[in-house]
């Protein structure tokens, strides 16, 4: 049975592109817009992280070359990596391709929560000027992508450089946890009726792993971004030794997050690989349950191997042995990938295509990036390899030649779907051609560099290193590949040009988001399809078990029926992207922009909160489905709830760590006072008790009782935070501030933050109190209040934790 | 969508509280009782040796207790225990291997 | 002692090949080449890295093969929707799946046993027997090694004796730094506040290069340091040396006084130690500089001129260096150099 297009979206408002003047995509919250807006700015950026590193290689042609300063180089090759990875690399993965196939491949109208998908990309967007706005005021970033402490401390390197790299990339993780959390819950919760979790798309099994390390992986790194801003804002020592600090407390939050990162990186990339390597050999994919566990594999083992960055940190053998261990187990499941695609190609009636090829390029080269990895596994060895080109060679094998490629695959492979627009296969060679000579031009070589010796980060070398040949070799790779983008974008502007429409499916393809028009009306499905297998959209048009199951497109909200509701678009997430940005600006320039900020982010939350109206007319709540009868927004919470939870544990982790080891007192277990901070447990207790009465008087429809309630809990929340006042006073009055020990340090911050916690809960409280006034939060929207006493009860969890951990364990290793 | 389906969703958004009054506040009793213990434990010095593994426990009861009835984990669909628990987990995996390799590397504490 | 594997492969190349593999393969002969194994740890190192790149290449192949079989070779099935065939034989693979999973898992383990083995071989918890123990301290951007056996300090010239084995005490006094001489063996970072370890025995008498492979900062990349293997009689004829004060050559030389006396009254004391003369010691010790044969954390060889060159403006051969022009005239410079460089 072939499918039918629908009718409906012949006449109707066929194409996204078009509705709407520019103006309106100030305002889109079209999962498809976004995901454009996303891969024209990560393209941009990949410009400018092109051009610092072809000067960087102009400057190592030759030995004691003086192109470049050496404070200049810092600057390129700290903006390169920073560049490439946060804002070319995870926004081409998550935000373009996530954006672009996701919704599609698994039959939704758009993601869960379309507002937040524009919000993550203007905090993206704003974000990364922010950062390279540093370049306008004293130079760029120049303390290396994974910045290292005590390099980053304000006495080594002075100026506001440092501030835009950590602040900049603290604004960043926003988007990148806010983004993620949406392509989860739209995962778990959106996909098309039949569509199993063994039934999705292998793409959406990496875009779902990889937005679930975004997850864990960022609130890690933002703590520890945190702390760096302390130390150079307000004089903390959480990675200078003055106060008995040590800076590897860094590397072990950077790389808890930055392992993780790395497959955040290439998962979105196995999965455009486990797509166009079988659609152009036209063939199933092989062992796709294999690849979808060996993907859930890889996320899990990857939060456990950080520790091989640090091998020459000396953490020990123990600790040596142990994460080699866990890093040579990633390698299976990666091996299980690989050979999965290699024999889903044998015996492919092969498309040779411009996206076939880039997509065997990756293949190659990731796995030679890969076998390098399990060199650098192995701890003895690494010792001879890390910090020298070898090891450049090795990511950039991994991230270059294996994600860049596979992107590129993906962009041929999904462009008429999204322009409805054909890429010229002559070009397309072309560029592929020179893209790949290049690559492994540049990139090959510097095997051997590092096996001789070549340090990564110099920006010369002298001439006895023997090191020139190779050097000059990559600086003409690096150009070859340099002409090779420059086609490529030659052969974009060329396809816009065309006149050329693409069909509907022009590549036989066997997932949904080939059913609909090219390019997919905004509503992508006229009718949400029922899928009955895997490859589902193969399954309608070439399967035989078709008519012995139940009618297939049974319409569940056809566009005749009830019409579309599609959202409307919004100005407040630009709106509070800004906000966020002035934040950010005014702690950089001058403090009160900041609070301007803040009260724009407030009041933009609140117009967003409200701006349907009511809760529950949302359109993530049009349909539940089948498998998941759960409410988008409730997921979301609980996914947001359990990211805090890795945040709060980076700060409970710190404190644990520098507990007894400060170099003066006062400490803990001098200071503390217990009986005024059970008092403070009991009432933050009692709140709880109070917050969940008032979900219950709303849910019961008794908007009176439940307003008086949430009014008592926040009152409860108010005394909480005067007894913590009162204690933050008192401790000051008697010397233990911010700067005086570890311990003032550590637990102001996280004491400091859960206090943080609960003001915002008390804010929100009270924001859907004085809304019952206005008969905002009736019954049937219950669930606003069960959101918000969800997170105050959260904050209740943590206290639990803070109270036992912190107030009541130190007696016992004072004594 | 089945009947069943349709009434659990029902049942999740519509229907009276999970719990009654009566129950919310015998846990809020319990809570209390948990914490005047911890504090009690805190006081007395024939506890100390095992004062972190007691506390571990009763804290752990009093996060358990509000985690399921007040955030309704006891009551509503398991994947949102499948969602929070494992997260909880790398949280809790986060900080034991912080104190442990870190510990390692900084060696014995200074004696003040 | 060069890898047999390269020149076997070399004998055999046609000319033009060899040519481009001679420079290809330059970088791999020194002078930072770790395919040079002068230390058990070194040695260590690469069977370790020749073992895993053996089974590298075999996978390699494992994955080429099929592809190109399948690419070039194979004759595809026709299909129209014919190929969705193939999920019913998915089932018949298995041992497939099996097979790619279980033979990589015991070729991981044939790596790792070793590896594990070696790790903890060469981070014994207590220095090995009769070493030579060594602290290095880094600084911003030079080396600073001091031997507590014999009460010697000196900057960025390291001699050991070959057959020793050597442990270092690896800190730092500002930043991360990296320590690695990669034809001894491998790197460790020099972290602030704690203290590192590294231990190798160095085979044979000879002159090794080594670098910070740990970024820090603006000259990072000027940040080198020599390691002198010498035998054991010659090295307990340099501790002498070192030991004495500095020889200032044979009578008295008036332009070698003069820059006595220009270095008594410059900034330079503040900063250097000269043995008898001056206590600094943010600055490298320069008792017996004449002796040395690199300047400048290893960047420069010791000459007059690149050491005139230095002292007139140190921020042009190495970007933010912390020592300042002093703004000698050219006698004062002049003289300073003779004396500096009179100090055997």
């Amino acid at each position: 049975m072939a499918v039918a297009i629908p009718q409906e979206a012949v006449r109707g408002r066929e194409n996204y592109l078009r509705e709407g003047g520019l103006l309106s995509w100030l305002i889109t919250i079209d999962h498809k817009r976004i995901g454009v807006l996303y891969g024209l700015t990560s393209l941009g950026f990949m410009g400018l992280a092109g051009i610092e590193a072809l000067l960087m290689r102009i400057q190592l042609a030759q030995p004691d070359n003086h192109f470049l300063s050496a404070d200049v180089y810092n600057q390129f090759f700290t903006m390169h990596g920073t560049t490439m990875i946060f804002l070319v690399i995870m926004p081409l993965g998550l935000g373009f391709f996530g954006n672009v196939a996701m919704p599609l491949q698994i039959g939704a109208r758009d993601v869960a929560f379309p507002r937040l998908n524009a919000l993550s990309y203007w905090i993206f967007l704003f974000g990364a000027l922010f950062m390279y706005s540093s370049f306008l005021f004293g130079g760029g970033p120049d303390a290396g992508w994974f910045g290292y402490a005590n390099l980053t401390e304000r006495f080594f390197t002075p100026g506001t450089r440092v501030d835009f790299w950590a602040i900049g990339l603290i604004i960043l993780g926003f988007s990148s946890i806010l983004g993620s959390l949406n392509f989860f819950v739209t995962i778990v919760n959106m996909r098309a009726p039949g569509m199993t979790f063994m039934r999705m798309p292998i793409f959406v099994w990496n875009i779902l792993v990889a937005s679930i390390l975004v997850l864990v992986a960022f609130p890690p790194l933002t703590v520890g971004l945190i702390f760096l801003v302390m130390d150079r804002f307000i004089g903390t020592h959480f990675y200078s030794t003055v106060a008995g600090a040590t800076p590897i407390l860094w590397q072990h939050l950077f790389w808890i997050f930055g392992h993780p990162e790395v497959y955040i990186l290439a998962l979105p990339a196995f999965g455009i690989i486990s797509e166009t390597i079988p659609c152009f050999s036209r063939k199933p994919l092989f062992g796709y349950a294999a690849m979808a566990y060996a993907t859930a594999l890889i996320g899990f083992i990857s939060y456990g191997v950080w520790g091989h960055h640090m091998f020459a940190s000396g953490m020990g053998p123990i600790a040596d042995a142990a994460f080699s261990l866990s890093t040579m187990i990633i390698a299976i499941p990666t091996g299980i990938k690989v050979y999965s695609w290699v024999a889903t190609t044998w015996g492919g009636d092969f498309v040779k295509n411009t996206s076939f090829y880039y997509a065997l390029a990756f293949v190659i080269q990731f796995t030679i990036g890969g076998l390098t990895g399990v060199m650098h596994a192995q701890p003895a060895m690494d010792l001879q390899q890390n910090g020298s080109y070898f090891i450049v060679a090795h990511f950039h094998y991994v991230i270059g030649g294996g994600s860049l490629f596979a992107f590129l695959s993906g962009i041929y492979y999904w462009w008429p779907k999204m322009t409805g627009k054909m890429m010229d296969e002559r070009l397309g060679k072309l560029n592929f051609w020179l893209i790949c000579i290049g690559f492994n031009m540049t990139f090959f070589p510097m095997h051997i560099l590092g096996l001789g010796g070549m340090p990564r980060r110099v920006y010369t070398y002298g001439a006895g290193f023997h090191w020139a040949f190779w050097n000059m070799f990559e600086t003409v790779g690096a150009f070859v590949m340099g002409v090779g983008i420059l086609v490529f974008v030659i052969a974009i502007i060329q396809s816009l040009m065309s006149a050329e429409t693409a069909v509907a499916d022009p590549w036989d393809g066997r997932t949904l988001e080939w059913s609909i028009p090219s390019p997919p009306p905004i509503y992508n499905f006229a009718e949400i399809p029922h899928v009955h297998s895997k490859d589902a959209f193969w399954e309608m048009k070439h399967g035989r078990a078709q008519e012995s199951r139940q009618p297939a497109a049974q319409p569940e909200h056809g566009a005749g029926g009830h019409g579309i509701h599609m959202p409307a678009p919004s100005l407040f997430p630009i709106l509070l992207a800004a906000g966020l940005a002035l934040v950010g600006i005014g702690a950089i320039a001058w403090l009160r922009i900041t609070f301007v900020g803040v009260l724009i982010v407030y009041l933009a939350i609140i117009g967003m909160g409200f701006e349907y109206g009511t809760y529950g007319e949302h359109p993530s709540k049009e349909r539940g489905d089948d498998a998941f009868p759960l409410d988008s927004r409730k997921v979301g919470m609980w996914t947001f709830i359990g990211s805090e939870s890795l945040f709060f544990a980076s700060l409970i982790g710190t404190y644990m760590v520098y507990k007894g080891r400060d170099l003066v007192g006062p400490t803990a277990k001098e200071i503390l006072e217990i009986p005024l901070t059970s008092f403070s447990t009991f009432v933050l207790l009692m709140s709880s008790l109070l917050m969940v009465l008032a979900l219950a008087a709303f849910e019961r429809g008794n908007i009176r009782a439940g307003r008086n309630w949430l009014f008592g809990t926040a009152g409860l929340g108010c005394v909480f935070l005067g007894g913590q006042a009162y204690e933050f006073t008192k401790f000051f009055r008697e010397g233990v501030t911010l700067q005086h020990n570890l311990f003032g340090q550590t637990f102001y911050t996280l004491v400091g933050f859960h206090g943080l916690h609960v003001l915002l809960g008390v804010i929100w409280l009270l924001t859907l109190a004085f809304a019952s006034f206005k008969g905002m939060v009736p019954k049937k929207r219950a669930l606003a209040v069960e959101f918000g006493g969800l997170y105050w009860h959260f904050v209740d969890i943590v206290w639990i934790v803070i109270f036992s951990l912190i107030y009541l364990m130190d007696k016992v290793t004072g004594a | 969508m089945s009947t069943a389906q349709a009434s659990e969703l029902a049942h999740e958004h519509e229907e009276a509280p999970r719990a009654s009054t009566r129950v919310y506040v015998e846990i809020a009793v319990v809570l209390t009782v948990l914490t005047v213990l911890e504090i009690w434990a805190f006081y007395v010095p024939a506890v100390q040796p095992i004062l972190i593994p007691l506390l571990m426990v009763l804290s752990g009861a009093k996060f358990a207790l509000v985690v399921m009835f007040y955030m309704h984990l006891k009551f509503d669909h398991r994947a949102y225990t499948a969602i929070f628990g494992p997260l909880l987990t790398l949280g809790a995996f986060i900080v034991i291997a912080l104190m442990i390799i870190l510990a390692y590397f900084l060696g014995a504490p200074p004696t003040a | 002692m060069r890898p047999m594997v390269l020149k076997a492969r070399r004998s055999r190349l046609i000319p033009p090949l060899a040519c481009l593999m001679l420079a290809g393969c330059a970088p791999l002969q020194g002078p930072l080449s770790t395919f040079i194994l002068d230390s058990d740890s070194a040695r260590d190192a690469y069977h370790l890295f020749r073992y895993t790149f053996i089974w590298d290449v075999i996978i390699m192949l494992t994955v080429l093969v099929p592809l190109v079989l399948a690419l070039f070779v194979l004759t595809p099935k026709k299909s129209g929707g014919a190929g969705h065939e193939a999920e019913g034989h998915a089932g018949s693979t298995r041992w497939l799946e099996a097979a790619w999973t279980i033979t990589p898992a015991l070729i991981l383990i044939s790596m790792a046993v070793p590896s594990i083995r070696l790790t903890f071989q060469y981070q014994p918890k207590a220095p090995p027997a009769g070493a030579l123990r060594v602290r290095a301290i880094g600084h911003q951007w030079w080396w600073e090694f001091q031997y507590p056996e014999f009460h010697l300090t000196v900057a960025d010239e390291l001699h050991i004796p070959a057959g020793r084995a050597v442990y270092f005490d690896l800190e730092s006094v500002d930043v991360l730094h990296g320590f690695w001489a990669p034809e001894l063996g491998g790197k460790r970072d020099t972290i602030p506040g704690h203290v590192n370890h590294l231990t190798y025995t160095p085979d044979k008498p000879g002159e090794y290069f080594g670098e910070c492979t740990q970024f820090c900062g603006l000259s990072h990349a000027n940040m080198r340091f020599r390691i002198f293997v010498d035998t054991p009689e010659k090295f307990a004829a340099w501790v002498k040396q070192q030991q004495a004060s500095p020889a200032t050559g044979q009578g008295p030389n008036p332009k070698i006084e003069a820059g006595a006396a220009v270095f008594a009254a410059a900034p330079c004391v503040a900063c250097h130690t000269i043995e008898g003369v001056s206590k600094g010691y943010i600055g490298p010790n320069l008792s017996h500089i004449g002796s040395h044969q690199t300047l400048a954390g290893s960047i420069l060889p010791n000459t007059p001129e690149n050491m005139t060159k230095w002292i007139h403006n140190p921020d042009a051969l190495k970007p933010g260096a912390q020592m300042p022009a002093l703004g000698l005239d050219p006698v004062e410079t002049s003289d300073l150099v003779a004396y500096l460089e009179s100090l055997k």
